[in-house]
């Protein structure tokens, strides 16, 4: 059997991490182009080859319809569920779509989990060729509060990559992990996890006990859709609102422009996290240039309510787990959006204490999960990870109520058995239907399976049909059925509502081998060309304005001969040329960017290359 | 650190599925259901209303969903004039008056019920310890259907004082938006 990495399915950037096995600590792989963040953004070839990574993220502004990103947003949702977003993520959804979302890239149709098991397949490439050894399971991280479909959707997404998910690790309780090895911390502690799409908060007890260290969840809360994400829409909203208001460009009208103008805004709000100002310079497409200059504070009075949305899961979480805020006794922030000033003001203040930011909040994660991973690996430990159930499972009783069976923050595994009988002589179904929430009625909650239970005919009232409910170590529900008169097991098919079944998960992987496991030199060719294409167009853009005319002579003739040695390479095959080419021609425009960038903004964009500007 | 805490924890690492992971598929089975059942118990066991429940249902007093929802007579007085201001409340809303002098008034109501229920754990836990006690000293039928007696009425009355409380929340939350 091959190796089992830990990976770090995010919503922005998706990491894959192993426990090296003579250092004995975690370490995150570095992919092909230098880091460790593998961007989740999958593109679409017209020739049929599937694009992941920083060479997809470059065909965002070239190929919008072919290219995806924060596809995790659409994990185990139904249509009806994702509506509102629509509106500020480019998805093309597949009207044809019924309960699982289908996602349209150039004229194909895939849903979340296959476009997922692509990002998949790329982190697995890149752990084999780090390894040299093949990799066929893996511990996927996903957020805390994410319910049991979006749960389904990503073991579903490594199945369809040909990964065995041997357990999927709540992203927090991932992270304390990675922490707690490497403080040697033990008390309560509360991990803050704000990322691209999702916020968790979960409050720990690390114990120490004669046979090794305990990694206890007493609570967990959160938003499966708030994030970095809505910060970028907040900012976006924000700069259509104004430029609408001067009446000159209506955004809604371009998905080009709007992809544009998020690149522009995502280097600003990572420009605020550092400065206390920073100018938006955005060349509208009828012409004008927007310019505005935003202020810290200006930014913060932006991004407040989303700030303020985290604290009423911070809250709710410390009350499900008994403690006040100064029971506990250290603070974690995970996930590159708590990089914000404002966020690690608040959660300062709230706790009264200085937040744990030692560790890389992008790759905790990612390092926890390469704990669990070489845990479970090796069978034996000393460690242990008891996590919780984030909503209560229940069942609809008469007139739409839910009558809870097994309340949130349980420990899992955990189960419920519940007796049925039939009302009426010679009745042969009982229909049951199961949900998760905290509301009280049906309609309120999320709807995980319906299915009609099978009774043998008999007079009303005798059937005696126990059924019982069990939500497994990865936060997924299983049934089971047994009739009591006879001690028969029945077998339970259970259609989840908002599910792929196992037909069809097998037809998916079949067809992915069909987009699957390119040469990897073939590979390297390919993101080598994109990159190529990339370049050459920006440069190509830049000699049109006008500001390249203030460029001397015999810098236009060496950028002129980088451009052509650049365009001689890419029709070959070697791609480590084409890239050494990719660095000669940047090296040359490197002035040429300069001058592009007027005086106001160079120096927030001094360094930068041209093809980011 | 008490006993049931680290009874729990030392039993996780004999059954947690984490160890059985690469075993065959029979003592994953076997590990996941135990495994659960000890999650189950643990969770019943610590939390003393829970554990009274579990112990009614066994003793065959309470079969689930059957919650009497009549108020306690000594209440009846203190619930009827709480209904009465939930009723104001509701008028003056709709009626868009000022909500200060009924809303204050709720809150006195709610920590007065809440402070009640405090009163009605402190009881049960009592009862509790009896039950406990009528086991140890191998205590008649009759006794033991006593406490028992005496064991669900305490939970029926919490379940009700319960209920008022979390009715005068939601009235007071709507108040506030």
């Amino acid at each position: 059997m091959g190796r089992i990495v830990g990976i770090d399915l995010g919503t922005t950037n998706s990491l894959v991490a192993c426990v090296d096995a003579q250092a004995g600590q975690p370490k995150c792989v570095t992919g092909p182009y230098g880091s460790t963040l593998c961007p989740s953004i999958v593109s679409l070839d017209p020739d049929g080859s599937v694009i992941v990574g920083e060479a997809a993220r470059r065909r965002l502004l070239t190929q919008p319809e072919r290219t995806i990103y924060s596809v995790k947003r659409l994990m185990g949702r139904g249509p009806a569920d994702v509506q509102n977003e629509l509106a500020l993520f480019p998805f093309r959804i597949d009207p044809q779509s019924k309960n699982v979302i289908r996602v349209m890239l150039g004229d194909k149709v895939f849903t979340p989990p296959e476009i997922s098991a692509f990002i998949l397949r790329e982190l697995r490439s890149w752990a084999q060729a780090e390894l040299k050894e093949p990799v066929d399971r893996a511990v996927i991280t996903v957020p805390a509060y994410f319910n049991d479909a979006q749960r389904q959707a990503t073991k579903d997404a490594g199945r369809i990559a040909g990964l065995e998910v041997l357990r999927l690790v709540n992203e927090p309780t991932a992270a304390a992990l990675a922490y707690g090895l490497h403080e040697k911390q033990r008390g309560h502690v509360a991990v803050y996890d704000l990322g691209g799409g999702t916020f968790d908060i979960s409050i720990l007890k690390l114990i120490s006990t004669s046979e090794g260290d305990i990694y206890q969840v007493l609570s967990t809360n959160g938003d499966t859709h708030l994030g970095g994400d809505d910060i970028d829409n907040f900012l976006q909203a924000f700069v259509h609102h104004r430029v609408l208001q001067n009446g000159s460009f209506d955004f809604s009208a371009s998905a080009e422009s709007t992809q544009e103008l998020r690149k522009s805004l995502i280097a600003l709000k990572h420009d605020l996290s550092e400065k206390d100002s920073a100018l938006l310079r955005f060349p509208l497409p009828n012409g004008e240039l927007f310019t505005h200059e935003f202020s810290r504070a200006e930014f913060e009075k932006i991004i407040q309510p989303i700030v303020a949305r985290t604290m009423s899961p911070v809250k709710q979480a410390l009350a499900d787990a008994h403690l006040a805020p100064a029971a506990i006794e250290e603070v974690v922030l995970v996930g590159g959006t708590t990089r914000t000033p404002l966020i690690r003001r608040t959660v300062q203040d709230f706790f009264g204490r200085n937040p744990h930011i030692d560790l890389n909040p992008d790759e905790v994660v990612a390092l926890g999960a390469a704990v669990q991973a070489n845990i479970l690996e090796r069978g034996v430990s000393n460690m242990l990870l008891l996590d919780v159930t984030p909503l209560s499972l229940g069942i609809e009783t008469y007139g739409g109520a839910v009558s809870k069976i097994i309340p949130r923050n349980s420990t899992i595994p955990a189960s419920a058995q519940e007796q049925y009988t039939t009302g009426v002589d010679n009745q042969t179904g009982i229909d049951i239907h199961v949900l998760q929430g905290e509301r009280e009625l049906a309609k309120d909650c999320r709807s995980l399976a319906r299915f009609t239970l099978k009774v043998p005919p008999a007079p009303a009232g005798l059937p005696r049909i126990e059924v019982a409910f069990l939500i497994d170590a990865n936060g997924i529900l299983q049934v089971a059925a047994k009739d009591l008169r006879t001690g028969e097991q029945h077998s339970i098919e259970v259609q989840p509502s908002y599910g792929i079944n196992d037909t069809e998960i097998e037809r998916m992987l079949e067809e992915s081998i069909e987009y699957a496991e390119q040469d990897f030199a073939e590979r390297q060719l390919i993101e080598a060309r994109t990159e190529s294409e990339a370049i050459l167009a920006a440069t190509a853009k830049a000699f049109n304005n006008s500001q390249s005319a203030d460029l001397p002579a015999d810098e236009r003739a060496n950028i002129d001969a980088a451009i052509a040695a650049l365009k001689a390479s890419a029709t070959g095959t070697d791609y480590k040329q084409i890239r050494k080419r990719i660095d000669d021609v940047n090296h040359a425009t490197e002035h040429l960017a300069e001058l592009l960038m007027n005086s106001a903004v160079s120096t927030a964009l001094e360094g930068r290359k041209l093809a980011e500007v | 650190m008490d006993d049931l805490e680290q009874k729990f924890l030392q039993l996780s690492w004999k059954l947690h599925p984490d160890i059985f992971v690469n075993l065959t598929e029979r003592e994953k089975e076997i590990s996941l259901e135990r495994s659960s059942k000890l999650n189950d118990a643990y969770r019943v066991l610590r939390d003393p209303v829970a554990n009274v429940e579990y112990l009614l249902e066994l003793e065959g007093m309470r079969k689930e969903g059957e919650h009497k929802q009549q108020a306690p007579p000594e209440l009846l007085e203190e619930v009827f004039e709480l209904n009465e201001s939930l009723d104001e409340l509701r008028e003056a809303r709709s009626a868009g008056a000022n909500l200060d002098v009924l809303t204050g008034k709720l809150r006195d109501a709610e920590t007065n019920f809440g402070e009640k229920l405090h009163e009605v754990d402190a009881e049960l836990k009592t009862a509790a310890q009896q039950w406990d006690a009528a086991l140890d000293a191998d205590a008649s039928d009759s006794d033991r259907e006593a406490i028992l007696q005496r064991l669900n009425e305490l939970l029926n009355r919490r379940s009700y004082i319960r209920n008022l409380v979390a009715g005068v929340e939601k009235e007071l939350t709507g108040a506030a938006s």
